[in-house]
């Protein structure tokens, strides 16, 4: 089931999504986080953020919408706090992926800057060039392929670590050719999608701002779509996410192209979602006849 | 590395469901270890089967738990779609829970005399508290109101306490005194006896108690609510804002020192 995320040796496809999984340590009296392939941790910035303010989140049909806007501690705080439970689970063999926040290029910079001193231990990073709630930074700079190409330009220069970006879902191809042109070494299709709800006896958002980010499994046909277009469009790496519940629904990302999965709002539900996820991928896997997983990547016929 | 989350999943039975007033009703569930972990305060992430398009758990709060019979009594509103098929439940039905999440009430130590404040579906978690207080030999005053008498709750509770005063409230006038039950409490704070206040109940009653309270030089907490994704600290959703910076109500609270709440 091992597979290679530009980069990042992972002893099977199952990551878990930015933002679902905190920094893993809230999971740990409730599942066994080490069997999992990867984690990503929750977006942090340079300096702290405290996010928007209440109510962050809305259940709708199918799924949820939150506009929490990347709510971190800044990275020192992150590397302290959590630093050592994160080692130890590099230790186990889980790989960790930090995200990185920021508002501007330079911010972006300096985050990956502090997390490439202080988090020896991490094995990747991955760009959040897609928060649809954050005014600035997010999606606004990651929404076309010269905005994204800036940012992953200038944190290459930064690191040879393995780089990630968290693409908008937007403009799939030319985004994730650009991205590569710069030196990515994979990328995480898709983050939530800006959506709306509103009540409408109040006439007011549910939400504290007029829009929010859309994940669950109501988006899970669009984030396939995305990562199949991706998947066509570039030869470096794609991690599928958006509303995985199940094996099967890994196993769509994978056919479509992805390497890798990671698991989001099912967390939220049942907390050891992910791990029932990858073992219902390993019959999967095997019920298709394969020795290896990798042969099934993009493995999809129309 | 912070505390994770007490929280643990728990399989229950539903033990019997009934309505206690308009729409509001009492489920007894049997969950053994819960039972015996839950402290007055924490709260409970319950799982809702029946429709695919509603995912999310909805946490409640509890009224009582009796770790000998390894029941847990909640008493909760019908307002959505969840908890609509919830009050179909009948007894011997099945499924699951995480809990107890975040931490209780902490009345000070030598507390001797204390008032509970409850509004509408707030009042189950400050009976809970008031009901431990009373074991523990301190006088609770009560006062706890509805939006009319049909939807209130916690009389006969409270008076079978047989301690303190009680002073009830509803807006219309249908039972007590009428009009919303922060006047009788803050009544009963300028008397200045108490060493204690808890309160639960919709933001704005908890923020006009609290200001009693902190008139009165009193230590108070308050139990807030937030739209919880999944109620031990993975998901930044439920935020408080306290002076102290954006704190998860499900984590941090969801009893909160009310003099640190900025945003009720």
């Amino acid at each position: 089931m091992a597979v290679d995320f530009g980069g990042v040796k992972m002893k099977n496809p199952i990551n878990t999504a930015s933002g679902t999984f905190g920094q893993g340590w809230q999971f740990s009296e409730l599942m066994d986080v080490s069997q999992l392939g990867a984690i990503t941790t929750k977006g942090c910035a340079a300096e702290p953020w405290p996010g928007n303010p209440a109510p962050r989140m809305t259940e709708v049909r199918g799924g949820m919408m939150n506009s929490v806007g990347l709510q971190n501690p800044g990275v020192e705080a992150f590397a302290r706090d959590y630093g050592p439970w994160l080692a130890d689970l590099t230790d186990a063999g889980t790989q960790v992926i930090c995200q990185v926040a920021g508002h501007s290029t330079e911010e972006y910079v300096r985050a990956l800057e502090m997390f490439c001193e202080l988090t020896p231990w991490a094995a990747g990073f991955e760009i959040n060039v897609s928060c649809p709630n954050i005014a600035a930074g997010g999606a606004a700079c990651g929404s076309t392929p010269e905005g994204a190409a800036e940012v992953m330009r200038a944190c290459r220069k930064v690191t040879d670590r393995p780089l990630f970006v968290k693409m908008a879902p937007v403009r799939i191809p030319e985004i994730a050719r650009a991205l590569e042109a710069e030196g990515a070494d994979g990328l995480t299709v898709i983050n939530s999608i800006p959506g709306m709800a509103i009540d409408v006896h109040t006439r007011r958002s549910k939400l504290s701002k007029p829009t929010g980010g859309l994940s669950g499994p109501l988006c899970h046909p669009i984030a396939v779509r995305m990562v199949w277009e991706a998947a066509n469009a570039v030869d470096i790496p794609v991690c599928g996410v958006g509303g995985v519940m199940t094996g099967e629904d890994a196993a769509e990302f994978i056919l479509a192209g992805a390497c890798c999965v990671a698991v989001g709002m099912a967390s939220f539900i049942e907390p050891d979602a992910s791990v029932r996820i990858l073992h219902e991928l390993e019959e999967w896997a095997e019920s298709q006849g394969v020795r290896d997983i990798n042969e099934l990547i993009g493995a999809f016929e129309c | 590395m912070p505390s994770p989350s007490p929280a643990r999943m728990h399989d229950f039975e539903v033990v019997s469901n009934e309505k206690i007033a308009e729409g509001i009703f009492s489920l007894v569930i049997l969950a053994p270890r819960l039972a015996s972990a839950l402290k007055p305060g924490q709260f409970v992430n319950i799982r809702i089967p029946g429709d695919a398009s509603e995912l999310l758990r909805i946490p409640l709060s509890y009224v009582s738990s009796d770790a000998e019979a390894g029941t847990v009594e909640l008493w909760y509103a019908v307002v959505g779609n969840g908890t609509r098929r919830m009050s179909a439940w009948e007894p011997g039905f099945k499924s699951d829970l995480l809990g107890p999440g975040g931490h209780g009430w902490s009345a000070p130590e030598g507390c001797r005399r204390a008032l509970v404040v409850g509004g509408g579906i707030g009042v189950p978690p400050v009976l809970c508290l008031a009901r431990e207080l009373a074991s523990a030999g301190v006088r609770v005053d009560a006062c706890f109101g509805a939006a009319s008498g049909d939807k209130l709750v916690g009389v006969h509770e409270f008076e079978g306490l047989g301690c303190g005063e009680i002073r009830i409230a509803t807006d219309d006038g249908t039972a007590g005194f009428a009009g919303f039950v922060t006047e009788p409490a803050s009544e009963l704070l300028a008397s200045g006896a108490y060493d204690y206040v808890a309160t639960c109940g919709p933001g704005i009653m908890m923020s006009k108690v609290a200001e009693a309270a902190t008139s009165a030089g009193v230590f108070c907490e308050a139990s807030l609510e937030r739209m919880m994704s999944c109620g031990f600290g993975a998901c930044s959703t439920c935020n408080v804002e306290t002076t102290d910076g954006m704190k998860g109500a499900c984590m941090c609270g969801p009893v909160f020192d009310a003099t640190k709440v900025v945003v009720w």
